[in-house]
């Protein structure tokens, strides 16, 4: 399943940011209008590796898919950041 | 009630296990349960007492390090979870690299002190070294005052 929400948190010393869920759905929309521009760059990358284009696809959409369950939180004495995305 | 303490029970009921080994099974179940987070679960007893591996889903690591590691006030942790499947994506990609970067990527692994020969290595190899991921477990702890901790597993 393709990532839907990236949860962002920041704390800076100076300020509390509010959890932030960002729509990663979202992101489709343009993904679809620069469509023509993604395959050519598949093209190419599979020109240049001299693989077949579809294993370039498979490849990327594995990785797109595989994004759900990345957490990444890091802290310290005044700051925070966290990074999941869902 | 839990469907795999159910089946458990049903395999008893028909004969098909020992008293002892549904009790094994469900203290097993119950082991699996209470497995707190940040610990990977292993290995569970399956039907005739034979080990079932359970597959893990995530690597985790985490480090918490303190001052003297950092130069930060105070205490830094870093807790990231990354999927599996992640990795074996990320192995995947790694096929992309053209033959000709090979020569040149090997010159420079030797360089850093890893003498590795990427030609050699085919995408199954590298299956396996993510499924054997799964058994990793690396544990460091500072020493004389240093409170830095490194922990790698998977769960």
């Amino acid at each position: 399943m393709t990532p839907n929400f990236a949860v962002l948190g920041i704390d800076t010393p100076g300020f509390h940011w509010p959890r932030l869920w960002l729509p990663i759905f979202l992101l489709w929309v343009p993904v679809i209008l620069l469509s023509p521009i993604i395959l050519l760059a598949f093209v190419v990358l599979a020109l240049v590796t001299q693989t077949n284009i579809w294993r370039v696809v498979a490849i990327f959409w594995g990785i797109l898919c595989s994004l759900p369950g990345t957490h990444v939180h890091v802290s310290t004495q005044d700051a925070r950041v966290l990074v999941r995305i869902l | 009630m839990n469907e795999n303490r159910r089946q458990i029970l049903e395999m008893l009921a028909a004969g098909n296990i020992s008293a002892d080994q549904a009790e094994r099974l469900i203290a097993a179940l119950g082991t699996e349960r209470t497995t707190p987070v940040g610990e990977y679960a292993g290995s569970t007893a399956g039907p005739n007492g034979a080990t079932v591996k359970t597959r893990a889903k995530y690597l985790r690591v985490l480090v918490e390090a303190d001052e003297s590691m950092t130069g930060n006030k105070g205490q830094t942790t870093v807790n990231v979870r990354v999927p599996m499947q992640l990795l074996r994506a990320g192995v995947r990609l790694a096929s992309l690299i053209p033959a000709q970067a090979h020569q040149q990527l090997d010159d420079a692994l030797s360089r850093h002190g890893v003498p590795l020969t990427l030609s050699q290595i085919k995408p199954e190899n590298l299956e396996e070294l993510v499924d054997h991921l799964e058994d990793l477990t690396v544990d460091v702890n500072g020493s004389e005052g240093n409170k830095t901790k490194v922990r790698v597993f998977c769960e």
